[in-house]
């Protein structure tokens, strides 16, 4: 589902833990547009918990999460 | 043909079983209950959970060894507090490898001197509250101790506080990124993630032998603390359950899942520690620690904001040492050192062994009956508060 999403920022979480990936996103979703798209970077096996539930709370749209080389990216779509 | 088919039905359903278990997380609640009901075997098994006095054992065995101190502990290999600890990062090492998450995550340079700070602070407040979140907050309150009360609350304070420095940090310094963790596909053609599973697997087979050769030794007690502690690690591992997120979540996100886990899994433990206690089955003292009021309360703020930083509480930042997170297995290693020496500080002075208080057993003023309502009553009211919370995000702090 989430092969062909171009985002429209992009934040690099790799190497941080809890709970830094989710605050970095929770800023950086404050500086975005509505509609819009932010692609984060993490190595961190939580955030794939973390970021759907805050998605969810927040009421923006979890777009999904793409397994790279030693990484994930995920998607989220800024409400 | 139909012995085949049957065969592989039979391979299907364990495949779908091991993917259920290993690779879907498991939800918080469960994660509450079965520690709720682990925390209870474990101490009609032979003595109450606890992660921060094996990290202790550890720091004096370290200190004994180069010389230090002159008289060394008791053997962590047959010490209780040790081998419950070293099961929590075993089991959570196995869990991590079966679930093909386990990997070396270095971290960027903020964030290891943050794990050398916060776990040097978790183990001065360990020291003085007695425990960490396990042994001075969850068995404490578990055992009737109104010391666990008191680093309940001290933890929120703590967490609180811890919060606004990350706010701070996130506002005013570079956290940077460490550009990527360990490259599976440009190793060459071998996955070392394919075969986690089986090196997890060899995990556990192990830890089971070792359980076997205790029995052997006539030590079947320490055998089957090492198996418990196994069993926190993998359920701790799979539920991702971390009690940093009970204190922390309701003034950051406002989820109240972690709170509401806990306190589910505190009823449990309660009930099953005030009948072991109550029956007569188990010592009224064990896990009441003379830490009340000032070492619990005190030491839960220290503890509490320690945590914030390192990013996991005492069980939490030894899981996730077992998953290869570099940061936490420093902090893992300043909290073994830092408790041990500030342990023998609080013990080098009468003085202060005084201010860090006094055994404090519930029981002892209110009667067992009373002791049990008014403990279900905060549990409740810290569980309703923090569904509440997650409705009307009154008490989340924004950045």
């Amino acid at each position: 589902m989430a092969e062909e999403i171009k985002p429209d920022e992009t934040l690099d979480c790799r190497g941080l833990s809890c709970p830094m990936p989710l605050l970095k996103t929770k800023k950086a979703v404050g500086k975005m547009k509505s509609g819009q798209i932010l692609e984060i970077l993490g190595t961190d096996p939580g955030t794939k918990n973390d970021l759907p539930g805050f998605a969810n709370k927040a009421g923006h749209t979890y777009l999904g999460e793409k397994d790279d080389e030693g990484f994930t990216r995920f998607y989220l779509k800024i409400k | 043909m139909n012995d085949e088919s049957e065969g592989s039905v039979f391979f299907r359903l364990l495949k779908q079983g091991y993917q259920k278990v290993f690779f879907e997380n498991w939800p918080i609640w469960l994660g509450g209950l079965l520690i709720g009901i682990m925390s209870v075997i474990t101490f009609a098994w032979a003595r109450p959970w606890g992660v921060a006095g094996g990290l202790r054992n550890w720091g004096d065995w370290f200190f004994s060894l180069i010389g230090v101190y002159q008289h060394p502990p008791i053997s962590p290999l047959v010490s209780t507090n040790s081998i419950l600890t070293l099961g929590l990062i075993w089991g959570a090492f196995g869990s991590a490898l079966m679930a093909k998450q386990f990997a070396i995550r270095m971290a960027p340079p903020l964030e290891l001197i943050k794990g050398v700070v916060g776990g040097t602070l978790m183990g001065i407040g360990a020291a003085m509250a007695g425990g960490c979140n396990v042994g001075g907050f969850y068995s404490a309150l578990s055992a009737l101790s109104l010391g666990g009360a008191a680093m309940m609350a001290g933890l929120f304070v703590g967490a609180y506080l811890g919060l606004r420095y990350i706010y701070w940090e996130l506002e005013h310094l570079p956290t940077g990124s460490s550009g990527g963790g360990r490259s599976a596909k440009s190793e060459g053609a071998f996955n070392w993630l394919n075969i986690e599973p089986y090196i997890g697997a060899a995990v556990f087979l192990f830890a089971i032998i070792c359980a076997s050769l205790y029995a052997r030794q006539s030590l079947t007690k320490i055998g089957g603390l090492l198996l418990c502690g196994i069993a926190f690690g993998v359920i701790i591992q799979r539920c991702r359950f971390c009690f940093v997120r009970g204190f922390r979540d309701p003034f950051m996100t406002g989820e109240g899942e972690v709170p509401r886990g806990i306190a589910i899994s505190l009823m449990i433990s309660i009930l099953g520690f005030a009948a072991l206690k109550w029956t007569g089955l188990r010592g009224e003292q064990v896990y009441v620690t003379q830490t009340f009021w000032f070492g619990s309360l005190a030491g839960g703020i220290v503890f509490g904001f320690g945590m914030l930083l390192a990013g996991g509480c005492g069980s939490g930042s030894v899981w996730r040492a077992g998953e290869g997170q570099v940061k936490l297995i420093i902090a893992v290693v300043c909290f073994c050192l830092s408790t041990s020496l500030f342990k023998t500080l609080i013990n080098a002075s009468e003085g202060f062994k005084a201010l860090i208080g006094k055994a404090v057993f519930m029981p002892y003023y209110l009667t067992y009956k009373w002791t049990l309502v008014i403990l279900f009553l905060i549990l409740c009211a810290y569980y309703l508060l923090a569904t509440w919370n997650e409705e009307t995000d009154k008490f989340t702090v924004e950045m």
